[in-house]
């Protein structure tokens, strides 16, 4: 996987352009997978304290 | 889920103020243009292509005018401090945390307006949203607008390099924060914030359940029918 988006200027040089959007499932997911584990949590905890 | 805590208030009472409607005409002019950001900003990158450039940097604009109205209405308006974290919070926070991993058994002391994970999550925002406007608006300097034509050399490759990389690193982190904060505003135990978000107020019950009057003088909502005729600050 590509951290950086990179390309070459008009004399050759490498230029960094940004991150690479390869990322982008994984910031999504990030979240999904947190409020997900949250809930999960949450419910366990509610269900043991009744 | 109780009836309390529903999104609309299933019973009449007393209200207090949460939000007044100049603070949530900001939250959800600020979101839209978020959302509207990262669309225009992402969708192309998922194959949806459209002329997004306009949208994206008139909208980062308007965002950037929303935030300095919410920062002077912050400064001579409201009260900063009830947004300050303090040795306090962070003993709370702590304490509320072991509560919820279940190390102690209290669930310690009521927050003021705002709890740490609140706190935390506006000054979250706060360093993300900032570091995009700065860099969009270093970024309007490679695009011709109606003010100006466009100059790529204004500062060098490697300093753009740096500006893009926080530019997209910050469009990912609110990916990321934007599906957290919905998920903890749809949360059964948190209904009453986003109705608050909505509607401007909370119950009576909701302020003595959930909040330490000594922190948060809630004003009384005088729309609420049978709403104290005291006054708070």
């Amino acid at each position: 996987m590509e951290f950086l988006r990179v390309s070459r200027n008009v004399w050759g040089q490498e230029t960094i352009l940004g991150l690479s959007w390869d990322l982008l499932p994984i910031f999504f997911w990030a979240g999904i997978v947190f409020a997900v584990l949250h809930a999960i949590y949450s419910w366990l905890l509610a269900g043991k304290r009744k | 889920m109780t009836a309390e805590q529903s999104l609309p208030a299933t019973a009449g009472g007393a209200r207090r103020v949460r939000h007044a409607l100049v603070d949530r005409l900001f939250h959800w002019f600020s979101a839209g243009a978020v959302v509207v950001l990262l669309a225009t900003a992402l969708l192309p990158i998922l194959g949806i292509e459209f002329a997004w450039v306009a949208i994206h940097w008139v909208t980062g604009l308007i965002l950037a005018v929303l935030v300095i109205l919410h920062v002077v209405r912050a400064v001579f308006w409201q009260n900063l401090r009830s947004m300050w974290i303090s040795f306090g919070d962070i003993r709370d926070g702590l304490a509320a945390l072991r509560s919820a991993l279940r190390m102690s058994p209290g669930a310690g002391r009521l927050a003021g307006k705002y709890s740490l994970a609140q706190k935390a999550i506006h000054h979250a925002f706060t360093v993300v949203v900032l570091t995009a406007i700065g860099t969009g608006l270093m970024m309007l300097v490679k695009i011709d607008t109606p003010w100006w034509e466009r100059d790529p050399y204004w500062v060098s490759d490697d300093v753009w390099a740096i500006v893009y990389v926080l530019h997209d690193l910050t469009s990912l982190c609110l990916v990321t924060m934007i599906i957290m904060h919905v998920y903890f505003a749809f949360r059964p135990e948190k209904l009453h914030l986003l109705r608050s978000m909505i509607l401007g107020w909370i119950t009576d019950g909701e302020y003595d359940r959930y909040y330490d009057r000594s922190d948060w003088h809630a004003r009384a909502d005088r729309r609420s029918a049978d709403a104290p005729t005291y006054k708070h600050e």
